[in-house]
């Protein structure tokens, strides 16, 4: 019996499920049921995570493995589902703050759980992503600080969206070294998130796919 | 002006697991190990670290509840310091940094797309300036015991009762532009890779472990990076 590729790369055994999807994708095997399997996987690495079973350079591996699986699948998927994305969101770490390591796990991690995530850096001043969320229509903002300077700017950040008219048209979460439901209340963030997964789980929520 | 240069760090896995917020008897994954030594050897032929600290040591002119005032006229505010070295005579003010490289390889590696190496090395460079931090202790502490003095622990900014807004300061009192330490305008540390702390010195000075400052931290029950025994 074929090895199954959710428990094979929730186990981040990399070379195996690199063998099982080349075999399934051979076999002619739907490609979107592959991808569905392969996100199975993810489901319970961040369930692991957050029974700190697993850390974050796991989580980091095992997002190195999902994309490298997407990037064998997606040439086998109908143009119009290959490009299809999970919803957008807005994410930087907000003016002020420099600290970028945090942000592009998260980023990352949204990535490859089927986000399409614009990533406007580091110091990003609260008009900028005023102006990307405009832009993009994204429903989703994220804003990343590590230290307590970046709460004021968070804060600022998120009354910049208020006054452009955008507050209802968001949800806005905040990460971060130092983040608390305190600090959370203060910005006037929607939600927060400890860690790069509950990033991830609080998107798919929003956009019903939680 | 005092300046170390000459620091040769050597870092042990455990310190970098840690940094990566492995706790004693978690599993590491083989892959994880190896690449882990992969890249500290990677670190070390291509001599990503630059260690440097500058620090200046000042005769304590006088103590009041909120601040600590310096020989020369200078001072630092923050209740912490007084209420933690009623004892000392001088206090050093220094700052440590591994240099700008280290981190300028983890966004390459990260615009790459090679997330892991990017995240396990900026791990290292975490590392790397917890390794400093002694080696900088140890040669001050040299250099006051001819005298008859030992150093307490170190604090630094951002401890209650010592605030972030001191960092300006501590980079002047250390002449940090000496080693390229420098502030952004809303006063984070570049390189980042780099701290900034102040010891007492005196005849008997207290001292304490980070396990300690650990448990006082009101991060203690959430920090990954905290240090329990």
């Amino acid at each position: 019996m074929a090895a199954d590729l959710a428990s094979t790369l929730a186990d981040l055994k990399e070379a195996e499920v690199l063998k099982i999807v080349k075999d399934r994708l051979g076999a002619g095997e739907e490609p979107l049921k592959i991808l569905d399997d392969a996100r199975r996987g993810m489901e319970v690495v961040g369930k692991r995570f957050a029974d700190s079973e697993y850390f974050i350079p796991d989580l980091v591996y095992s997002g190195e493995i999902l994309k490298v699986v997407t990037d064998l699948v997606k040439p086998k998927l109908t143009k119009e589902v290959g490009t299809k994305k999970l919803g957008k969101v807005v994410f930087g770490t907000v003016a002020g703050d420099i600290h970028d390591i945090g942000k592009d796990i998260v980023v990352f991690m949204l990535d490859v759980n089927g986000f399409e995530v614009y990533d406007l850096g580091v110091d990003v001043p609260a008009q900028k992503f005023v102006d990307k969320i405009k832009e993009s229509g994204a429903p989703i903002v994220g804003l990343s600080g590590f230290l307590t300077l970046a709460f004021d700017s968070m804060k600022e950040t998120v009354e910049a969206m208020k006054a452009a008219g955008l507050r209802d048209k968001v949800k806005v979460m905040i990460g971060g070294g130092q983040i608390t439901d305190e600090v959370r209340k203060y910005t006037g963030a929607d939600a927060f998130g400890k860690d790069a997964m509950a990033g991830v789980a609080l998107a798919k929520k929003w956009i019903g796919a939680g | 002006m005092p300046v170390i240069r000459d620091i040769l760090l050597s870092l042990k896995s455990r310190e970098v697991l840690r940094r990566q917020g492995f706790r004693g008897g978690s599993r590491v994954r083989p892959e994880i190990k190896s690449l882990i030594t992969e890249i500290l050897a990677t670190v070390k032929k291509t001599h990503l670290l630059e260690p440097a600290v500058a620090y200046e040591i000042y005769l304590i002119a006088g103590m009041s509840p909120d601040r600590i005032s310096l020989e020369g006229g200078k001072a630092i505010e923050g209740p912490l310091l007084a209420a933690i070295f009623p004892e000392a005579k001088e206090l050093a003010v220094i700052i440590a940094t591994i240099g700008p490289g280290l981190e300028k390889q983890v966004t390459d590696y990260t615009s790459r797309g090679q997330h892991l190496r990017g995240t396990l090395l900026d791990g290292i460079g975490s590392a790397a300036v917890d390794s400093l931090i002694p080696q900088a202790l140890k040669s001050i502490a040299d250099g006051v015991s001819s005298r008859g003095y030992e150093i307490s622990s170190p604090v630094v900014p951002g401890m209650p009762g010592f605030p972030l807004t001191e960092q300006w300061n501590l980079l002047e009192l250390a002449k940090a532009k000496e080693i390229g330490v420098s502030l952004t305008a809303s006063g984070v540390m570049v390189p980042q890779k780099s701290t900034s702390m102040v010891i007492g010195i005196g005849p008997k000075m207290t001292r304490w472990t980070q396990a300690e400052v650990c448990r006082r931290c009101s991060l203690k029950e959430t920090c990954p990076y905290r240090v329990t025994e």
